[in-house]
């Protein structure tokens, strides 16, 4: 018997919208989150868009909106859930690319109010949900995916009941500066898997989900985790590496107990990088195999961004709504498809309708580290 | 269920002592010479805090005797590398990259003498993505950036692995570094500089004579209070022979009849390394003849949360340890 972790509750907040609702009847409509620049001197940059979430009044920049993004999802996957505000001994896990490196930006900069205690996001869960089992992990752009692989080893070990897993991260100028001085042409969208895309662009958003060792007394939860699988290519700072990768889903399915001819959906990482999505691609062609043509793909960051810590938990719960309504998010971005991704199903301009009960979720970061999760709609 | 951890290697680069027993006797503080301890090869770009890392976790896996060539700081491990987690601490790490990037940005009031090969060092994770490619780690790789009490949750998050099968060994590195925007950000006329890491894995004493574990850590737990701490450690105080504070220090006196453990040096702002320091200390003292159970607590009144760990000598009955832990768990 293959264990399986109810996700009873979820939130999520993105350029699209602010609430896991709202962003995704937008991605279904095939938006863009992409913006003129808020946060940054415009002028100091050759790129003039990104994904930002549109919470500031002036143009000023202000410390602590990671951990804004944070609370606010966590209390919307909680009412999600019927459960209170005061979380006790429930243990939060914060998975983040980039934690509160922004407020310490500010305070650099500007000389902005910030403390250690808030470079976490620990006290600030505390001092809002009564929460004391609260962790950080800066895990980059796999981390929710990492944090949820932990929170299924403590239900397993009976250690917790109930978990709350998230992924937070607003945008640093450090880490859009360095992309600025890279990419010498400014990508104008985030074209997964297209020939010609010219890189990723970040975005900022937050997610969580509530997971719980037995379903509760209540509705019927939105859907399963069924197994997560980490690793870590141990082979480049930044390149990703197909066969690690490749290693990652196929432990991923076996945790599951499925074969990828059981997969209905794949949320393809997809950042926009000539590097991830090539990688992404010769992995999936390398485990996929005969049945390529299985499962419906999709890369929803061609209308988030690249959302960093919280993109893995924003395409979990996006694989969720997705299965429950029978729509698959579209990539409106995608024109002509790498040679690559041939003969798989990517979802093009329009939301695709589809019967699915299984989904796969890619989430690889900086540093080769790979999450790779299997969950399981409520249909 | 099992709930203790097996420490098979530690490694210390530390300013004033570069392994376990010198911890016990520092030496006049000097700087850490990374290139001296593991070659000038392969640091170049690195930051600070990843150099340091980089020694602490190569003395750490040499003597869990997991190396392929023991006296190459470059070697990769001999053993399965998907069997491997590492876990690294640290909440001022990359600070000093952040900071400089944007200084260099601000100043020119472009982007254009941003260095590219800085990239890496703007995102936390990598002391341990760096850690992992030198010493060939493919297993789970995480990074805990959780404040004051950052060591000894990441022995936390070692346990759980291993307890889960995702790793048969945990490399557990915690480094902080001292520059100017450390002290300045975190208000400290002098932070530790220095790194401390552990290995912890199955017991080796009955397949290894030559390698006993050098001590023995009961499941960590965490509380709002120490008060609250000790019911969820299951701790019996008449079995525990002294107990090291949060602030490094014994600030806070006895805990029952319990005495403090001074330190005995003054390492600087520890922040995240502290937990790691505590528990090779305790080892020290163990392979100096010591026996019993000690108890290490970190953690600060801004993070409002506190974390401890019993550290048994290897090799004695388990006295502290038996109750231990198993209540906090449901």
């Amino acid at each position: 018997m293959v264990e399986r972790w109810p996700i009873v509750g979820m939130g999520a907040i993105c350029s699209l919208g602010s609430t896991a609702r709202e962003t995704f009847d937008a991605l279904c409509a095939g938006r863009s989150g992409l913006a003129p620049i808020r946060g940054f001197t415009t002028d100091w940059y050759t790129s003039d868009s990104l994904f930002e979430i549109d919470d500031r009044d002036d143009s000023k920049d202000r410390p602590g909106r990671a951990t804004g993004f944070l609370l606010s999802v966590i209390a919307e996957a909680l009412t999600d859930a019927g459960l209170s505000d005061d979380l006790g001994d429930v243990p939060v896990l914060v998975g983040t690319g980039l934690r509160e490196l922004r407020s310490v930006e500010l305070w650099r900069g500007s000389g902005a109010a910030v403390t250690p205690a808030e470079l976490h996001f620990g006290a600030a869960v505390r001092s809002r949900f009564g929460a004391w089992d609260t962790h950080t992990f800066s895990n980059a752009c796999s981390a929710s995916l990492y944090a949820l692989s932990l929170a299924t080893d403590l239900l397993s070990a009976g250690e917790a009941d109930t978990v709350v897993v998230a992924g937070t991260d607003s945008i640093t100028e450090s880490m859009f500066g360095v992309a600025d001085r890279v990419q010498s042409i400014p990508p104008d969208a985030v074209r997964p898997f297209d020939r010609e895309r010219r890189g990723t662009i970040l975005g900022e958003g937050a997610a969580a989900v509530v997971l719980r060792r037995e379903p509760g007394t209540g509705g019927s939860p939105r859907g399963w985790v069924r197994g997560v699988e980490v690793n870590c290519d141990a082979h480049h700072p930044t390149a990703p590496e197909a066969g690690s990768i490749a290693g990652a889903m196929r432990a991923a399915h076996q945790r599951a107990g499925v074969t990828p001819a059981d997969i209905d959906l794949v949320m393809l990482h997809g950042t926009g990088t000539i590097a991830n999505d090539l990688g992404e691609a010769l992995a999936m062609r390398e485990v996929y195999g005969e049945d390529l043509a299985r499962p419906v793909c999709t890369a929803m960051k061609s209308m988030t961004g690249h959302t960093s810590g919280a993109s893995g938990l924003h395409s979990l719960i996006t694989a969720l709504q997705s299965m429950d309504a029978g729509r698959v998010v579209p990539v409106p971005t995608l024109e002509k498809p790498i040679d690559e991704m041939s003969g798989f199903r990517l979802a093009r301009e329009q939301a695709v309708p589809v019967d699915a009960r299984l989904a796969q979720i890619n989430a690889f970061g900086f540093g080769g580290i790979n999450a790779v999760t299997v969950v399981e709609g409520n249909r | 269920m099992s709930e203790q951890l097996f420490v098979t290697g530690i490694g210390v680069a530390l300013p004033g002592a570069d392994h376990r027993d010198a911890v016990l006797d520092p030496q006049v503080p000097e700087p850490v010479d990374p290139a001296a301890r593991i070659g000038r090869k392969g640091l170049r770009y690195k930051d600070r805090a990843t150099q340091l890392a980089l020694v602490a976790a190569y003395e750490a896996l040499r003597d869990a005797g997991l190396l392929s060539d023991p006296d190459d700081a470059k070697s990769h491990v001999a053993v399965d590398a998907s069997s491997v987690a590492v876990i690294a601490a640290s909440n001022y790490g990359n600070l000093d990259s952040v900071a400089a990037t944007i200084d260099t940005i601000q100043q020119d009031r472009s982007t254009r003498l941003v260095s590219p090969i800085n990239t890496p060092n703007l995102s936390s994770n990598v002391i341990a993505s760096e850690a992992a490619i030198r010493y060939g780690l493919r297993g789970p790789n995480l990074t805990v950036c959780n404040g004051s009490t950052g060591g000894l949750d990441a022995l936390r998050w070692a346990g759980s692995l291993l307890r889960a099968g995702r790793a048969e060994h945990v490399l557990v590195v915690a480094v902080e570094p001292d520059n100017d925007v450390v002290r300045s950000f975190a208000g400290t006329p002098r932070a530790l500089d220095g790194a401390v890491a552990m290995v912890l894995g199955p017991a080796r004493d009955e397949v290894d004579t030559k390698r006993p574990p050098q001590a023995v850590l009961s499941a960590t737990q965490r509380a709002a209070t120490i008060d609250d701490l000790l019911p969820r450690l299951g701790v019996d105080l008449t079995a525990v022979d002294g107990w090291y504070g949060p602030g490094g220090a014994a600030e806070h006196g006895l805990i029952g009849q319990v005495r403090p453990i001074e330190l005995g040096h003054d390492w600087g702002t520890p922040s995240s390394v502290l937990g790691l320091l505590q528990c090779v200390h305790a080892a020290a003292r163990f392979a100096a003849g010591a026996t019993g159970t000690l108890l290490a607590v970190c953690g600060d009144p801004a993070d409002g949360v506190y974390c401890g760990t019993l550290v048994e000598a290897p090799r004695q009955a388990s006295r502290a340890l038996t109750a231990a832990g198993h209540d906090a768990h449901r």
